[in-house]
C-alpha cells in the first residue's frame, strides 16, 4: 500500500509538473511568435522551464499522496 | 525505527536513563549553538565582501574603495560557494531528508531561493547565456543565507536562555555531603549518598540530599525550592529538601531521597519535560505552518508566470532605470526567490515554542511547576476551580481555637486542666489542645491515671482531682450538670468546631474547641478568583455543618460535602457536563483520580507525590494564591503566544504581496529584494524572540 502509494505519487507529481512545464512552454512559443525581436530568448525559456519544474514538482509532491492515498481506500 | 527518526533531520537512540539523556539534550542544544555561530561567522566574514564585490559591478562609482579582484564573477563563485558549502549545506541537506520522507519545511523555501539564485549566477559566469544574463547574484545567495543563519542563531540561543531556569536549578544542588560511615564524620561527594545514611550537618551548609531529621534542631533557608522566605525551624521528625540551606544549628538527618529520586531533580525535570513538550495550539501552528509553505510555492509559481507572460511587458520593465537590460527570466526568477524567502515561517515555528519556554521557566522561578503546554494554555480557560478541604484550604491538623470558662474558674485554668487530661493521649484532638496550651506557656504537668472512653473522651487523675474532658453524654453519665454551657457547645458546633466539655470533680467547668483551620492565604485566594469571575467549590468528606462552616470562613458560596474520595472525580464530571472548564486543587491520595479528571489538576507541593504526579500544575510553596499566580501566567503566555502567532503571520501577509511586485506599477522598482526579505525574515524571529522574553519582566503576583 506505501510502495504504491509512492509510486502513483511520484508519477503523478511527474506528469503535472511536465503539464505545467508544458503549459510555459506553449505559453513562451505563442508569445513570441509573430515577433520580429522575440520577447523570449532562448535561455530564458529554457531556464524557466527549469525552474517552473522544480516548482511545481514541489508542489505537486505535496498534493498527490493524499490524493493517491484517499483514491486507493 | 532510529535511521527513519535519524532520516527527517531528528536525533534517536535507545532507552538511556534520566541523567544521560538529559545531558545529551543540554549537549545538543550546546552543540547546536557552537555550529550556528561558527556558520554565522563565516557567512558574515564571506558575504560582506561577496555583496560588495557584486554590487560594485552595479555602482563602480558609488564603490569606488571596493577592490577590483573582488568585483570579478569567478572570485564571487569561489566564495559563495564556500557559503554553500558550508553554513548554507544545513537548508539542503535538510530539504533533501525532509523531502526523502515526504515532508516540507521552511529549508525547503530557503534551499529553493538560495539554490536558484546561485545557479544563475554560476550560469551566468561560466556560459555565454547572452544578452540580459550579464548580473549575477552571488551576493543574494549570500546574504539570504547570511541572515537565515542569524535567524538561526538567535533562535539557537533564545532556546539556551530560556533553559536558565533549568540551569538556575541544576546550580543549586550540593556538591559533596558529610556522612557517618562506621561512626566517623566523612565527606564524600552527593552521588555517594545512599539512601539510609546519616548526613551530618553543620551551620551555612547545603543540603546535599532530601531526608528526616534524626538529631539536633535547626532553621533551615527553604526559599530557593518553596519561594518562603523565612527559615522553617527543623526538629527531629521534620522532613528536610536537598539543596537548601542550613542557617543556624547543627543536626543529623537520614537520607530518604538521592540522586534523581530528590525533589530538586524531580523539579528539573517537570521543568525539562514541561519546556520541550507541545502545546496544542502549537501543533495548530505547526499544521497550518505545513501548509502555508505549499500555499507560498504555488504563490511563487502564480507571481513567476505573471511577471514573464504579463508583467514584464506590461510594466515595461527591460526599459525601467532599475532593471535595464535584465532577462524576463532573471526578473521574475528575483520575484519568485523574494517570495519563499520572504515566506519563511521562521518567526511561526518559534512563536508558541519561545513563549511557552519563557512562561514555563517564569513560573519555575515562582514556585509554580507546570507539566507542559497543555496545561499552561488550559490554565487561562478555567471557569471553575474546586478546592479539597483538607490540607489544601485548610492546614489539615486540628488546632485549639476557641476556650470558655464558667465565671468562677479562669481560661488558663480550663485550658491547663483540658491539656493535663489530654497530655497522655495521642489523639489528634488531643494533641491540639496540649499544643495550644504549650503555645500559651501554660505549664502542663503529667496526670496521674489516664483512661481514654471510647466516643466520648478521656477521664485523667490529678492529685486529688478527677478531670473528665468529652462530650455532654460523658458530663451526663458523670452526673455533671453542664446546661449552662450548651448555648456556648451548640455555637461552636455550628461553627464546624469539635467542642468539648471540661468537668473537674462534680463541675463543669468550661469548653474547650479545636478545628482544622484555614491556611494563611486561602480567603484571599478565593477572594481573588471570584474577581477574576471564576466559580469556586469546595469539596470534601465532612459533614455538611463542618463542611459549610469552613466553606462560609473562606467566603465559598458551593459545597460539595460528604463527597466519598472515590465520588470527587465524578463530581468533577458532573460539573464538566454542566459546560465548565474545571480545576482540581488538591493534595491528597484520594483527590488524584479528581485532579486526572479536572481539566487542569492543581497539586500542593506538601500533598503526596501521587497527587503532584496527576497534577499538571504542582504548586510548591503550598500558597493558594499561587493558584491565582498560575491562571495569570497561563493568560500571560497565551497572550504573548497570540501576540506572536498574529505578527509572524500577519509579516508575511504583508510581506508576501509585497514581494510578489504588488507595488511595482506604483513605484517602478521591486521594493523587497531577496536579501532584504531575508533581513526582515530574520527581524520577525527576533522581534517573536524579544516580545516573548518580555514577558519576564512581567508580574504574575
Amino acid at each position: 500500500m506505501k510502495d504504491k502509494t509512492g509510486k502513483y505519487s511520484l508519477i503523478g507529481s511527474i506528469i503535472s509538473s511536465l503539464v505545467v512545464v508544458g503549459i510555459f512552454l506553449g505559453l513562451s512559443l505563442f508569445k513570441n511568435s509573430g515577433r520580429a525581436i522575440p520577447l523570449y530568448t532562448n535561455v530564458d525559456i529554457m531556464a524557466g522551464m527549469i525552474f517552473v519544474f522544480i516548482l511545481s514538482i514541489i508542489v505537486s509532491a505535496s498534493i498527490w499522496p493524499g490524493i493517491v492515498e484517499k483514491r486507493l481506500k | 525505527m532510529i535511521s527513519a527518526i535519524e532520516g527527517i533531520g531528528y536525533t534517536a537512540s535507545g532507552k538511556v536513563d534520566k541523567k544521560e539523556s538529559q545531558d545529551r539534550e543540554r549537549k545538543a542544544r550546546e552543540d547546536e549553538i557552537k555550529k550556528q555561530r561558527s556558520n554565522l561567522i563565516i557567512a558574515v566574514v564571506l558575504g560582506i565582501p561577496i555583496s560588495l564585490g557584486d554590487m560594485a559591478n552595479m555602482f563602480p562609482n558609488l564603490l569606488w574603495f571596493v577592490p577590483s579582484f573582488l568585483a570579478n564573477d569567478r572570485v564571487l563563485f569561489v566564495l559563495t560557494t564556500i557559503i554553500m558549502l558550508f553554513p548554507g549545506r544545513q537548508f539542503f541537506v535538510g530539504t533533501y531528508k525532509g523531502l526523502k520522507h515526504g515532508v516540507t519545511d521552511m529549508n525547503l523555501l530557503i534551499a529553493t531561493g538560495t539554490g536558484a539564485a546561485y545557479v544563475v549566477s554560476v550560469a551566468a559566469t561560466f556560459l555565454d547565456l547572452g544578452p540580459g544574463y550579464m548580473h549575477t547574484y552571488y551576493d543574494t545567495a549570500a546574504l539570504l543565507i547570511t541572515f537565515i543563519v542569524l535567524g538561526r542563531y538567535l533562535e539557537a540561543t533564545t532556546k539556551g536562555k530560556t533553559s536558565e531556569a533549568i540551569r538556575k536549578l541544576i546550580g543549586l544542588a550540593a556538591k559533596t555531603a558529610r556522612i557517618i560511615v562506621d561512626g566517623v564524620e566523612k565527606d564524600v561527594p552527593v552521588e555517594d549518598v545512599k539512601v539510609g545514611d546519616i548526613v551530618v550537618m553543620r551551620p551555612g551548609e547545603k543540603l546535599p540530599v532530601d531526608g528526616v531529621v534524626t538529631e539536633g534542631m535547626s532553621a533551615v533557608d527553604e526559599s530557593m525550592i518553596t519561594g518562603e522566605s523565612i527559615p522553617v525551624e527543623k526538629n527531629p521528625g521534620d522532613t528536610v529538601i536537598g539543596s537548601t540551606i542550613n542557617k543556624s544549628g547543627s543536626f543529623r538527618f537520614k537520607a530518604t531521597k538521592v540522586g534523581y529520586d530528590t525533589a530538586l531533580a524531580q523539579i528539573i525535570e517537570l521543568v525539562e519535560n514541561a519546556q520541550t513538550s507541545k502545546a496544542p495550539i502549537q501543533k495548530i501552528a505547526d499544521v497550518v505552518a505545513g501548509h502555508f509553505i505549499l500555499a507560498v510555492h504555488m504563490i511563487a509559481l502564480l507571481a513567476f508566470f505573471f511577471w514573464f507572460f504579463i508583467g514584464f511587458e506590461a510594466f515595461g520593465v527591460a526599459g525601467s532605470a532599475a532593471f535595464a537590460g535584465v532577462s524576463p527570466f532573471l526578473f521574475s526568477l528575483l520575484i519568485s526567490i523574494t517570495v519563499l524567502v520572504i515566506s519563511c515561517p521562521c518567526a511561526v515555528g518559534l512563536a508558541t515554542p519561545a513563549a511557552t519556554m519563557v512562561g514555563t521557566g517564569k513560573g519555575a522561578e515562582n514556585g509554580i511547576l507546570i507539566k507542559g503546554g497543555g496545561p499552561l494554555e488550559m490554565a487561562h480557560k478555567i471557569n471553575t476551580i474546586v478546592f479539597d478541604k483538607t490540607g489544601t484550604l485548610t492546614r489539615g491538623e486540628p488546632q485549639l481555637t476557641d476556650v470558655i470558662s464558667t465565671a468562677s474558674h479562669t481560661e488558663e485554668e480550663v485550658l491547663r486542666m483540658a491539656s493535663i487530661a489530654e497530655k497522655g493521649s495521642e489523639h489528634p484532638l488531643g494533641e491540639a489542645i496540649v499544643r495550644g496550651a504549650t503555645a500559651h506557656n501554660i505549664n502542663v504537668p503529667d496526670a496521674d491515671s489516664f483512661k481514654a472512653i471510647a466516643g466520648q473522651g478521656v477521664e485523667a487523675g490529678f492529685g486529688d482531682k478527677r478531670i473528665l474532658l468529652g462530650t455532654r453524654k460523658l458530663m451526663s453519665d458523670n452526673g455533671i450538670d453542664a446546661i449552662h454551657l450548651n448555648a456556648s457547645m451548640e455555637k461552636m458546633e455550628n461553627e464546624g468546631k469539635t467542642a468539648m466539655l471540661i468537668g473537674v470533680d462534680k463541675e463543669a467547668i468550661g469548653i474547650v474547641a479545636v478545628a482544622d483551620t484555614l491556611k494563611e492565604h486561602s480567603k484571599e485566594a478565593v477572594d481573588r478568583l471570584y474577581k477574576m469571575g471564576i466559580e469556586v467549590v469546595m469539596i470534601t468528606g465532612d459533614n455538611a455543618r463542618t463542611a459549610s462552616a469552613i466553606a462560609k470562613q473562606v467566603g465559598i458560596d458551593r459545597v460539595l460535602a460528604e463527597v466519598l474520595p472515590q465520588d470527587k472525580a465524578n463530581e468533577i464530571k458532573k460539573l464538566q457536563a454542566e459546560g465548565k472548564i474545571v480545576a482540581m486543587v488538591g493534595d491528597g491520595i484520594n483527590d488524584a483520580p479528581a485532579l486526572t479528571q479536572s481539566d487542569v489538576g492543581i497539586a500542593m507541593g506538601a500533598g503526596t507525590d501521587v497527587a503532584m504526579e496527576s497534577a499538571g500544575i504542582v504548586l510548591i510553596k503550598n500558597d493558594l494564591l499561587d493558584v491565582v499566580a498560575s491562571i495569570r501566567l497561563s493568560k500571560l503566555t497565551m497572550s504573548k503566544i497570540k501576540q506572536n502567532l498574529f505578527w509572524a503571520f500577519g509579516y508575511n501577509t504583508i510581506g508576501i504581496p509585497l514581494a510578489a511586485g504588488i507595488l511595482y506599477p506604483v513605484y517602478h522598482t521591486i521594493i523587497i529584494t531577496p536579501a532584504l526579505a531575508a533581513a526582515f525574515m530574520a527581524m520577525s524571529s527576533i522581534s517573536v524572540t524579544t516580545n516573548s522574553l518580555l514577558m519576564k519582566r512581567s508580574r504574575i503576583k
